[in-house]
């Protein structure tokens, strides 16, 4: 296994540097102008040399290699002095510089993950929870009322876009009971109960607007593959062998059944650090998803770049992982 | 019926009925049966192995899945050691599953892959008996032992083991509680016709050592000459014949059993060449339609009128022999 | 409502402090502003956007600023420098400003001329890219004459020399803070870049790019009973329809600025009682440019450009006269402006001193007298297929716009009436940012112009329309000789014109100069080379609790945030 996750990693280099290629070119093809959303008040040959000083009138082969160094070579070097608290002549080394906030894309990440992961992740954690009991007790069910009224829930989860729901949600339970807040306080800082009870209370519109497509997504998973195991001739011997109902289920196909689903989970975690752009866009979470929405649209390219960079590493990282937790999971999987 | 008093009757089955429903349409209506096992009726004595053999989708395996409660008869009685077990709950129906276990005839497939030989052997024993760690472990290395496995894969998956040793762990988890009756499931259409022998004759020895009750299962005549004292023959959901072995392959009552028979590849070729062969013609109509009258009379060689439209009864025609055809009810 | 209240108050963390209005500083507790295009820096001169400049203007101050009639109000100086008072030399080469008395920064140390004169070196240098350069567009020099005088020397004379540190778009930055900040190392400065020092009433506590600032009141600032509030949490992010949401109906937040949203979505908002929509009119007009020159697509690189030759029809100044009458601006505003939107008849509608009143026939929609108008001209409908031929040219446009939901609703209603009066109009949106992109490579921006007519929004900031009414000089037009840069979109060429432009370079008194003007914008009006529709106005909601706010488009909106207060309950 080890070696596995090894001889992965070091092909995942060449993938993701090739990835990253293709990423700046398809940014640097793609018509967009940092200056575009200036007021048009601001001249042309203002506009101009912001251009120049954002270095976009280099050549693109030349931009490309300044941010693979700014990226793999500085920004780590920067991390390991800042954690470390070791010189590491720091002085000269340019970072990834946003265009739009002309500050290091690499801080404004930073500053963002904490919003994101406990607003995504919540919902991502919420939607397991949710979603796997549902999926396992519609399959043990199947066609019955219950999992008729699951399969309706999770058509409804699935075809209704957050932008609907979002706003939904807020109408009813922001404007008119008035019992959640409808805008996400980034600035809010959980200390004691009372403030804890707020971060809550804030977050449980969002959580509920993206949980709601998880586990529409996790549950119809776990119950198809439930379906699968629940007919399978070992499901037989366990009740042949006279094990209780619930440990037939519970044990021999639950567990023969969460081989893929912890596997789509896992492959599910980048999205969570993607953001979920239109819901953290309703609820003004400014998580990720809004940083790179908001970059698209300025024309931010280095942000863009740089984020869309860390998703492909995530997503080749967690591929990995699926891979090594089936492995784990799965007795008749070997890599080595 | 039950003239050989000397013998007890350890499983005795009355008038079986499994159907499954077919539902169609939007509303997925009851409109129909599959009738899998269609009012059967036999009695297997202790120490005893019958054979239950036909073509494939006759019902043989649903009828041994049913004799275990493994699905809830439509209709019928069974009754295993003297207990009804035919409207049990799951419960009271799960203290007796120590007595009567089965082996599948997929061995890959009916083994929990993410179980190890042990835990697989072993969980019958958590599940009821009361024993400790290291009891169930010499446990398991004795039955482990028994069917000829060695002790030294107790920590694998089933994954690893070929098609002959995978059987044995199944043969050793159905033995792990001491049952009296186990229901083999074409426990060797699996393998290859090597590995079938040792498998068949481990399940003899183990009959003789523990004084077991066997309802084998299979589609092959000839393993089922070797193995069985008695032979029951299905068509269709029906036990057509059922008789002891040597009468049964010697003379044949019913045309589909004679049928049956001489489909058997004969080993001696000036035999084979010169054997008069029944070929049926045509297909197994379907269980969810069956034809009127007798099941077999769109194939039978010997088909008569009556065959069109009344059903045989099951009856016995000699001591130990019993048959549902017209051509005996004289 | 109570237990309502005592969330939300809980949730943004209002103390509940009842106070009266324009009590002592910090009295009356926390403002929450949200504009829903969150700031990226607080660095005007790094940013042009109107949300930085904006968000930046609770900080950082100029010498000056306009107030909502666009007049100047002093600031950071002691009062407005005239020809009368002899802040203005004579010849109108030079502006001298002095500084108020004992004027702080937040950090507690003095503000000195010398400030002033960094913060043109810092925008004027060659390799910082600043985003407000044209503010110091003919300056000379910056020099200062003691601590608290300061002389802007012009290149020549400057009639209006209110640009240099006047309004929010050219504030004066701390020469200490940012000194090691010039030119390309201003990025790198992200520290002052994201809280810069100012002489404002409030000053940075927290700034996260593009998603919230903290401010809390600057304790050095020099009226000792502003700011009302103590803190002011500016929050960034969602759209126009929940920032409206927010103020209007769940009362979450106090100010919510640029409400482009459904008239009637809005009104409907309005009708809950909790807050108030206001608006302020400068000078943006949504208006349609009618190319001057051949936009034919078989000309190939040369269309578009005087080598193309002048169009075959909306040269006529008969064929813009009937597009234009064709036009119900009142219906145009009702759909997709609102409040936020008035018909107008100009392209320089404001200030009020510039504003023509010649015009205003258009106002009335009049598809009869366009239908006259061309029939008396010989522009007929000759092959009877509804289209009226030119010379035997048919009359079909190709009218493109930006992407924007208001833009198209506005395009097919024109597409309509012009269909009304035989034009058959082909219409075309591009996303923004290409349209406005100024890509040279691309064939879809505004300034290429590669249609018949265009429709978008321009304007100008600050009151004096000198350089705004210059765009249409000849030598303004795009071209690819100019990499297509030039104002002059729809190609408008006149001796006349450049004569009036050239004259008002040189007229100092306002009178004069508002009748030139007046003159330059008539003459684009006649030639019907540039239809106005809208004046468009900024649209922005304060919750009814909110007392002080005077809406200025002239300025930042948020241009007298240290008079507003939270009116007692």
């Amino acid at each position: 296994m080890l070696t596995f996750t090894i001889r992965r990693l070091l092909m995942a280099i060449p993938t993701l540097l090739f990835i990253s290629l293709i990423i700046f070119l398809i940014l640097d093809l793609a018509p967009s102008d940092p200056t575009a959303s200036l007021p048009l008040t601001i001249p042309p040959d203002v506009r101009a040399d912001i251009r120049a000083s954002l270095g976009l009138d280099e050549p693109i082969h030349i931009r490309f290699l300044l941010w693979l160094n700014q990226f793999f070579v500085n920004e780590p070097l920067n991390l390991l002095q800042h954690w470390t608290g070791w010189d590491l002549g720091g002085e000269g080394r340019t970072r990834v510089i946003s265009w739009q906030t002309r500050s290091p894309v690499v801080d404004i990440i930073a500053q963002r993950m904490p919003q994101t992961l406990w607003v995504v992740g919540t919902s991502y954690i919420v939607g397991i929870l949710i979603a796997l009991p549902i999926g396992i007790y519609s399959a043990y069910r199947q066609y019955s009322i219950f999992d008729q009224a699951g399969t309706f829930v999770t058509m409804v989860g699935f075809s209704v876009p957050p932008f609907f729901s979002g706003v939904l949600v807020i109408v009813i339970f922001a404007v008119n009971l008035g019992w959640f807040p409808s805008v996400y306080d980034t600035t809010h800082v959980v200390v004691d109960w009372p403030s804890f009870v707020i971060q809550l209370k804030q977050m449980i519109l969002p959580v509920m607007v993206l949980a709601l497509q998880i586990t529409s997504q996790i549950s119809r998973f776990m119950r198809a593959s439930m379906l699968d195991n629940l007919n399978q001739d070992y499901v037989r011997t366990a009740r042949a062998k006279g094990l209780t109902e619930t440990v037939v289920v519970m044990v021999h196909v639950l567990r023969n059944s969460m081989i893929p689903v912890v596997t789509v989970i896992a492959l599910g975690v980048p999205q969570v650090f993607g953001g979920a752009i239109i819901t953290e866009q309703v609820f003004k979470v400014n998580g990720l998803g809004h940083l790179l929405i908001g970059a698209i649209q300025g024309g931010d390219i280095p942000t863009v770049q740089t984020l869309t960079f860390i998703f492909a590493v995530l997503i080749v990282l967690f591929n990995l992982v699926a891979d090594v937790l089936y492995g784990i999971l799965d007795p008749r999987i070997r890599y080595d | 019926m039950f003239d050989d008093t000397s013998r007890k009757t350890l499983v005795t089955v009355r008038g079986l009925k499994m159907y499954f429903p077919i539902r169609t349409g939007l509303l997925r209506r009851h409109t129909g049966d599959v009738k899998a096992v269609d009012d059967v009726s036999f009695d297997i004595y202790e120490g005893e192995t019958l054979g239950l053999v036909g073509e494939s989708g006759c019902g043989k395996s649903t009828c041994g899945r049913v004799v275990l409660r493994l699905y809830d008869p439509t209709e019928g009685t069974i009754s295993i050691d003297g207990t009804d077990i035919s409207t049990q709950g799951q419960g009271a129906l799960r203290k007796m599953r120590p007595v009567m276990q089965m082996v599948f005839q997929d061995p890959q497939a009916s083994l929990n892959p993410r179980m190890t030989v042990a835990d697989i052997i072993g969980e019958p024993l958590v599940e009821h008996t009361k024993l400790k760690k290291a009891e169930r472990l010499d446990r398991i290395y004795d039955l482990m032992d028994a069917v000829g496995l060695n002790r030294d894969f107790a920590n694998r998956y089933p994954h690893e083991f070929s098609g002959g040793q995978r059987q044995r762990i199944g043969i050793a988890r159905a033995l792990a509680l001491n049952p009296k009756f186990i229901v083999c499931d074409e426990p060797i259409a699996a393998l290859d016709v090597s590995i079938q022998a040792q498998v068949v004759n481990l399940l003899e020895e183990l009959q003789e050592e523990f004084g077991l009750t066997y309802l084998f299962i299979s589609h092959d005549l000839s393993m089922v000459r070797h193995i069985a004292d008695r032979v029951a023959v299905m068509y269709l959901g029906k036990i057509v014949e059922l008789a002891p072995r040597d009468g049964l392959y010697t003379a044949p009552l019913h045309p589909y059993t004679e049928a049956l028979l001489s489909a058997v590849p004969e080993p001696d070729p000036v035999a084979h060449d010169t054997a008069n062969r029944t070929i049926l013609q045509g297909d197994v109509p379907s269980p969810a339609n069956p034809p009127k009258g007798c099941n077999f009379c769109t194939r039978c060689p010997r088909v008569m009128d009556i065959c069109h439209h009344e059903d045989p009864a099951f009856r016995e025609v000699q001591p130990g022999r019993f048959v549902a055809c017209h051509l005996h009810n004289s | 409502m109570k237990f309502r209240h005592l969330v939300l108050g809980a949730m943004a963390a209002f103390a509940f402090a009842p106070t009266t209005a324009m009590a002592e500083r910090g009295t009356d507790g926390q403002l929450n502003i949200i504009y829903w295009q969150a700031p990226s820096t607080l660095n005007p001169y790094l940013s042009g956007g109107t949300k930085e400049v904006e968000a930046a203007s609770l900080v950082l101050e100029s010498m000056a600023r306009f107030d909502e009639t666009g007049a100047l109000v002093p600031f950071m100086a002691a009062d407005i420098p005239t020809v009368e008072n002899g802040g203005v030399a004579e010849d109108l080469t030079s502006i001298t400003w002095t500084l108020r008395e004992g004027l702080m920064w937040s950090d507690g140390t003095p503000v000195t001329a010398n400030d002033a004169v960094f913060t043109w070196q810092y925008c004027t240098h060659p390799e910082g890219g600043c985003a407000q350069a044209s503010y110091f567009d003919g300056v000379d020099s910056v020099e200062a004459v003691d601590d608290r005088t300061v002389r802007v020397n012009f290149t020549e004379a400057k009639p209006f020399p209110y640009t240099a540190f006047v309004g929010a778009e050219s504030p004066i930055i701390q020469a200490a803070q940012f000194a090691d900040c010039l030119g390309a190392a201003a990025p790198e400065c992200t520290e002052a870049n994201f809280g810069p020092i100012g002489t404002g009433p409030f000053a940075v506590e927290e700034f996260r790019p593009n998603d919230v600032i903290v401010f809390a009141a600057n304790e050095n600032y020099r009226n000792p009973d502003q700011p009302a509030f103590s803190r002011v949490v500016f929050k960034g992010g969602g759209d126009a329809a929940s920032a409206a949401r927010s103020v209007l109906e769940t009362g979450e937040f106090d100010y919510a600025w640029n409400l482009q949203i459904d008239p009637t979505l809005l009104a409907e908002m309005e009708a809950n009682g909790i807050g108030t929509v206001v608006t302020a009119f400068g000078t943006s007009v949504e208006r349609l440019h009618l190319n001057q020159f051949n936009p034919d697509p078989a000309l190939g690189d040369i269309r578009s450009t005087a080598e193309a030759g002048p169009h075959p029809f909306l040269t006529d100044p008969i064929v813009g006269q009937a597009l234009s009458m064709a036009i119900d601006r009142s219906l145009l505003v009702e759909v997709g402006y609102g409040a936020g939107g008035q018909p107008t008849c100009n392209v320089l509608p404001a200030p009020e001193l510039y504003a023509s009143t010649a015009n205003d026939d258009c106002l009335v929609q009049d598809i009869d007298g366009a239908n006259a108008l061309l029939d008396e001209a010989g522009i007929v409908d000759t092959d009877g297929d509804g289209i009226r031929e030119y010379n035997g040219i048919p009359m079909r446009v190709l009218y493109q716009t930006s992407t924007n939901a208001v833009r198209q609703d506005t395009q097919a209603l024109v597409k309509q009436w012009w269909s009304e009066i035989g034009v058959d109009a082909e219409l075309r949106n591009i996303d923004a940012s290409v349209f406005f992109g100024g890509d040279p490579a691309s064939p879809d921006t505004f300034q290429k112009f590669y249609a018949d007519i265009e429709m978008y929004t321009n304007n100008f900031s600050g009151v004096d329309p000198e350089a705004y009414m210059a765009n249409w000089r000849c030598s303004d037009i795009p071209s690819p000789e100019s990499q297509w840069q030039g104002a002059n979109i729809q190609r408008f060429c006149s001796e006349d014109y450049d004569a009036l432009v050239t004259e008002m370079s040189r007229t100092a008194p306002l009178e004069e100069r508002g009748r030139l003007a007046r003159e330059m914008n008539d003459m684009l009006m006649q030639s019907y080379s540039i239809i106005p529709l809208i004046h468009r106005g900024g649209v922005s909601a304060h919750a009814n609790s909110l007392g002080g706010v005077r809406m200025s488009d002239w300025d930042s909106e948020l241009w007298n945030i240290a008079e507003w207060y939270r009116i007692a309950e």
